[in-house]
């Protein structure tokens, strides 16, 4: 394993530290939550909303912080959601008047820290709600599991909530926002190469030189099947097979389309993913009214990508649209 | 050992030490259908739990599993946070008030504390989760005492129910956590959780003094 590491354990620490000393004027770090928040919170005119997760999926959620996005973020280890105090220590630092939206992304360890931080934190006054978000088409039978998992749709939630809280809307109305959003958002994603976690030291699992998961988490789970390696058209093709039929994404439809590089993907193919997607859309009588191509939900350093799309209204085609002030930047 | 409390306190360092010993090994098993991070998190809280212990809360011994729940509770991250963080508790609330626990008020905390893990983890024996080698175990620790054995006899049996139950959650499908969405693919490689289960119990057993 060669990394820019010193310590596993200080893996994301040093993470945090770093991301709080290169914005010093927006952010704000606690160590002792793992905790990433606008300096400015809280804000009472406004909803809280925090995001938990595990680390390894940088920029969410730690980037995200900021105005028209998250209050907080308060990651766990590498994979791992939070331990509950961080999530209950962050909820009261940033409690505001208007109360707290936490963001979870739907996964068995997350689901159980929030429900016992959402229950402390009400047994403290604290008005929370939580949302869960499970954008992820790959995981077929839900009877058999704890549902679908969260992964990168979770931008679209996340943005269209911020955007909201920054009027002023209740946390009435930006449940009903998030749980709308998160009813049009389908994603699946397909691993070219698996990911190595900095305290393992080893890729969390064999694939083939010439294999690919499709359907991958962004923990580096399996997913639907493993196959030979195909080209990117192919690739696309078994993808929007999955996504657009789930919905259904059909004709007539405005969408947002996501092409998220997994960690350890050139840009360049990125865009080569979003060509052939552009053109398979516009074939299908749909017009893509947004995009979004570059790194967003990563998975440390795996190769792979994942692709989104969202149903656009015009309530949501607006909030995404409203201006956000995050970490992630290109100037 | 002389009191309940000893026992009690032998019984967690037991688990912490092998759970830190076992750090690689959990997270390998984990990382078959899971996300590999079972043995990494739980070792981050039970470390804390050995450099913190002089300092933990000994009135009884239900108040000390309480207090260690807490540690729990706030270092180990993951699905293991809450689910072991609320089998101590559970256990501990069994036992608070007791300074002498017998055989039969170990059973209740052991029965409550898995009853504390299938509410908050919504799951059940058959799931494919430590659950799948803890009841087993719990049971044949239940029929040892009864039948008059001796501690370290009954942990024995206890031990060796629980290594039997986890090598046979290979056959199982995963329902729980991060393996269950490999459905059909999690057959095949057993559960990390009822594995650890196994190990901890054999360590115990093994290290018991006569």
């Amino acid at each position: 394993m060669k990394k820019f590491i010193n310590d596993p354990k200080q893996f994301v620490p040093e993470m945090l530290e770093g991301i709080a000393l290169a914005n010093p004027d927006t952010l704000r770090y606690v160590p002792e939550y793992h905790l990433i928040h606008r300096a400015d919170a809280p804000n009472h005119d406004k909803v809280t909303i925090i995001q938990g997760s595990g680390s390894g999926h940088e920029p969410a959620h730690v980037m995200t912080v900021g105005r028209g996005m998250l209050d907080g973020a308060c990651p766990g280890d590498v994979f791992a959601a939070p331990p509950i105090d961080y999530i209950i220590g962050s909820t009261k630092l940033l409690a505001s008047n208007k109360g707290v939206l936490l963001l979870v992304n739907n996964y068995t360890g997350d689901r159980m820290a929030f429900e016992m931080a959402e229950e402390a934190s009400s047994a403290d006054g604290i008005t929370v709600r939580t949302l869960f978000i499970d954008d992820d088409v790959s995981v077929q039978d839900s009877t058999y599991t704890v549902g679908r998992r969260g992964v990168a749709g979770n931008f679209f939630v996340m943005k269209a909530v911020g955007a909201a809280a920054e009027t002023g809307a209740d946390l009435d109305e930006l449940v009903r926002i998030g749980e709308k959003v998160n009813s049009v958002t389908r994603t699946m994603g397909v691993a070219l190469t698996a990911c190595t976690p900095p305290a393992r030291g080893a890729p969390l699992f064999e694939l083939g030189d010439d294999e690919i998961e499709i359907g991958v988490g962004i923990h580096g789970e399996p997913g639907r099947r493993r196959a030979l390696w195909m080209p990117a058209n192919e690739i696309v093709d078994e993808l929007l097979g999955a996504i657009v039929p789930d919905l259904p994404f059909v004709s007539g439809d405005r969408v947002a389309v996501m092409v998220n590089g997994l960690g350890g993907t050139p840009i360049s193919e990125l865009y080569i993913l979003y060509g052939i997607i552009h053109k398979r859309l516009t074939e299908l009588g749909m017009t893509i009214g947004r995009n979004y191509v570059g790194e967003y939900c990563t998975s440390l350093d795996m190769a792979g990508a994942s692709i989104t799309l969202v149903r656009l209204d015009d309530e949501i085609e607006m909030l995404l649209a409203a201006p956000a002030e995050i970490a992630m930047r290109v100037f | 050992m002389t009191s309940s409390q000893d026992t009690t306190e032998f019984v967690v360092r037991s688990i912490a030490e092998e759970a830190l010993a076992n750090e690689k090994y959990f997270g390998e098993l984990d990382s078959v259908v899971g996300d590999g991070d079972f043995g990494y998190s739980l070792a981050r809280g039970f470390e804390v739990v050995l450099s913190g212990w002089d300092g933990v809360d000994r009135s009884d011994p239900g108040i000390f599993l309480s207090k260690i729940a807490i540690i729990i509770t706030s270092t180990i991250g993951g699905t293991s946070g809450p689910l072991w963080g609320t089998a101590f508790l559970r256990a501990g609330t069994q036992l608070t008030g007791l300074n002498e626990v017998t055989p039969a008020n170990s059973i209740a905390a052991l029965r409550a504390a898995i009853e504390g893990i299938k509410h908050r983890g919504k799951s059940d024996v058959g799931d494919k989760t430590l659950l799948d080698a803890l009841v087993p175990a719990v049971d044949a620790l239940e029929n040892a005492f009864q039948a008059g054995d001796d501690a370290k006899t009954a942990l024995g049996k206890m031990a060796t129910s629980a290594r039997q139950a986890a090598d046979a959650t290979s056959l199982l499908q995963a329902r729980r956590g991060r393996a269950s969405y490999t459905g059909e693919r999690s057959i095949g490689s057993p559960d990390a959780g009822a594995i650890a289960i196994a190990v901890l119990a054999e360590h115990l057993a093994r290290t018991w003094p006569t």
